[in-house]
C-alpha cells in the first residue's frame, strides 16, 4: 500500500492506527461534540479553573503593558481629549437634569398606575484574566463562576456597555461569548423607533442587524438596546450604535472588549409568569351548573367494622349551591339599632 | 549500556510530541499580546508538519489526533475540529513527503503553507458544516498568514532540537 501509514506500522510493530481509523474517530468526535457538548465544556472549564492562578499571573504584565501602551498613546492627544471632554461634561450634565426628572416623572406614574415593579437584578463584579480571539472563537476568561453564583446566559457589561454573554461557567471561572462572535445572537431594540431585530455576531468588529421587522424605520446613530425578549437578558442594557455597511446595518458596540479589564455579570431574575389561581366558579363542573362529584368517603375503621359494607351508589343529589345557599336574614350584619334574630 | 540506549529512544521519542503539545499550549494561552488584532498562529502544527517529514516514526498520526483534540480543548471551538483538520493534513503530507521533503529555502516554507492552508480550509469547511452557514473567511486566513509567518522562528528552532537532541539519541535507528 502507498499510504504512508501503513509503512510506518510496519516500522514500529504495527501499534499504531491507520488514518482512515484515526479520521473516522474525528469525525467521531465532531459528531458527538455536536450532540453533547456538555463533555467537552466540563473538560474546558475544569482545565480553565485549574489553570486560573496561572492566567491572572501571566494576565497581570500584559495588562501593566496594554495600560501603559494606551498611556503612551493617549499622552499624544491629552489637550484635545480634555477640550472634547470638558463640553461633553457640560452637555451631560444638562442631560442629567432632564434625567433625574424624567425619572421621578416615570415612579409616580407607576405609582398612579399601580404598575408592576421592574425585575429584581443582582450583579457579580469579575476580573478578566484571559482574552482568546480565534478564527470560530472570540471570546474572554473570567475570574468569577458557579461559587459566585454565575450562570451560563447571563449578561456580562462594563461600564459602557453590553460585551457579551456567559457560555461556560466552572468552578471559579467563566467563559464569555462575546457579542461580535460568529455564534452571538441578541435580541435587541433599535431606539427612537423601538423597532425589534436580532444583533448577529460574524467574527467583525460590528456585529450585524438581522431579521429587523418589515417597515421598521432604522436610521445610522440610532440607539441600539437589549430588547430582553426570552427573558434571559434584562431589557434596556446599552449595546451600540447603528452604522451603516453598504446595504446592511451594523451596531458599533459602546464597549470595547480588547480594553475592559473588570466587567459586571447581570444576573437578571424574570418572575416567572404564574396564571390567577381558578376560583370554584372557573372548574369546569361548576361552570356547566352540573353538581360536583360527591367527596369521598372517610375511611372505615377495620376494628370496628361488623357488616359488609354495600356497595356505593351514586344518588342524585342537590347542587352544592342550592344547599349552600345563604340566608341573608340570618348572615346579613344587622342594621343599626335592630337586634340581629330579628 | 543498553538501558541508557532505551532511555535516550523514549526520550527522544518524546521530544517531539512534547514540543507540538507546547506550542499548542503557548498558542491558546487566553493571553493577547496584540490587542486581539491577529489571530495566534498553529504553533502545534508546525512539529507535526517537521516530524513527519523528518522522521515520521516520532510524529505518528495518533499524536496528530492527540494534539487536535488538546488544540479544540483550548480553543474553546466546536470539539474535534482541530483534530479532523491536522488528521486530513497529516494524511496529505503522508501522500506528498518526497515531494515536501525535498523542498529548500523559500520551496520549503511555501510546502508548509500549503499544508497549513490544507488545515485551515479543513478546518473552515467542518465548522461551517457544523453551524450549517458559512463563517466568515478573513480571520481563517489571518491565521493562516500568522502561522506562515512564525514558521520561520520556529523551523529554526526545531531543527536545531532534532540536529542536537533528537537525532543522535536516535542514531541507532
Amino acid at each position: 500500500m502507498a499510504n504512508g501509514t501503513w509503512r510506518n506500522a510496519r516500522i514500529r510493530g504495527g501499534y499504531q492506527l491507520p488514518l482512515a481509523v484515526l479520521f473516522v474517530l474525528a469525525v467521531a468526535v465532531v459528531l458527538i461534540g455536536k450532540a453533547q457538548s456538555s463533555l467537552f465544556d466540563n473538560a474546558r472549564t475544569r482545565l480553565t479553573d485549574w489553570l486560573a492562578p496561572s492566567l491572572q499571573v501571566v494576565h497581570r504584565p500584559v495588562d501593566w503593558v496594554s495600560g501603559w501602551w494606551a498611556s503612551v498613546d493617549e499622552a499624544y492627544g491629552v489637550y484635545k481629549e480634555n477640550v472634547r471632554l470638558k463640553e461633553e461634561n457640560a452637555r451631560l450634565r444638562q442631560w442629567q437634569t432632564a434625567a433625574v426628572m424624567l425619572d421621578a416623572r416615570v415612579k409616580r406614574y407607576q405609582l398612579l398606575l399601580h404598575a408592576v415593579p421592574d425585575p429584581a437584578m443582582s450583579s457579580v463584579l469579575a476580573h478578566v484574566i484571559g482574552r482568546a480571539k480565534r478564527p470560530f472563537l472570540e471570546t474572554m476568561i473570567l475570574d468569577a463562576g458557579k461559587a459566585n453564583g454565575v450562570k451560563p446566559g447571563e449578561a456580562v457589561v462594563d461600564a459602557r456597555g453590553m460585551i457579551g454573554r456567559i457560555f461556560l461557567a466552572g468552578e471559579h471561572t467563566s467563559w464569555v461569548i462575546l457579542l461580535s462572535d460568529l455564534n452571538s445572537r441578541v435580541p435587541v431594540t433599535i431606539e427612537p423607533g423601538h423597532a425589534r431585530a436580532i444583533l448577529t455576531g460574524d467574527n467583525a468588529k460590528a456585529p450585524a442587524l438581522d431579521t429587523l421587522a418589515q417597515g421598521a424605520v432604522v436610521r445610522e446613530g440610532d440607539q441600539v438596546v437589549s430588547s430582553g425578549d426570552g427573558g434571559l437578558l434584562p431589557p434596556g442594557l446599552p449595546v451600540g450604535t447603528v452604522v451603516a455597511d453598504g446595504a446592511h446595518l451594523r451596531v458599533a458596540l459602546l464597549a470595547d472588549p480588547a480594553l475592559s479589564q473588570d466587567v459586571e455579570i447581570v444576573d437578571f431574575k424574570n418572575p416567572v409568569e404564574q396564571p390567577p389561581l381558578p376560583t370554584p366558579n372557573d372548574l369546569p363542573v361548576a361552570a356547566a351548573g352540573l353538581p360536583p362529584a360527591a367527596p369521598p368517603p372517610p375511611p372505615v375503621d377495620p376494628a370496628t367494622q361488623t357488616t359488609t359494607p354495600a356497595p356505593q351508589v351514586n344518588k342524585p343529589t342537590k347542587p352544592q349551591a342550592a344547599i349552600d345557599k345563604p340566608k341573608p336574614e340570618a348572615t346579613a350584619p344587622p342594621a343599626d339599632g335592630e337586634p340581629a334574630d330579628q | 549500556m543498553e538501558r541508557s540506549v532505551i532511555g535516550n529512544r523514549v526520550i527522544a521519542s518524546v521530544i517531539p510530541v512534547t514540543l507540538a503539545i507546547v506550542g499548542t499550549l503557548i498558542a491558546n494561552m487566553p493571553v493577547s499580546f496584540l490587542g486581539g488584532i491577529v489571530p495566534p498562529p498553529l504553533l502545534g502544527l508546525m512539529p507535526i508538519y517537521f516530524w513527519c517529514l523528518v522522521r515520521p516514526d516520532l510524529m505518528p498520526p495518533f499524536w496528530a489526533l492527540i494534539i487536535g483534540l488538546l488544540e479544540d480543548i483550548l480553543s474553546g471551538g466546536p470539539p474535534g475540529v482541530w483534530a479532523v483538520s491536522y488528521i486530513v493534513t497529516y494524511a496529505a503530507i503522508d501522500r506528498q513527503r518526497d515531494a515536501f521533503a525535498g523542498l529548500s529555502g523559500l520551496g520549503a516554507m511555501l510546502g508548509f503553507a500549503t499544508a497549513a492552508a490544507i488545515s485551515c480550509a479543513t478546518a473552515y469547511v467542518v465548522v461551517a458544516m457544523y453551524y450549517w452557514r458559512v463563517p466568515p473567511l478573513a480571520p481563517v486566513m489571518g491565521e493562516l498568514a500568522m502561522t506562515v509567518f512564525f514558521y520561520l522562528p520556529v523551523v529554526i528552532f526545531l531543527g536545531v532540537v532534532q540536529r542536537r537532541v533528537v537525532g543522535p539519541m536516535r542514531s541507532d535507528f
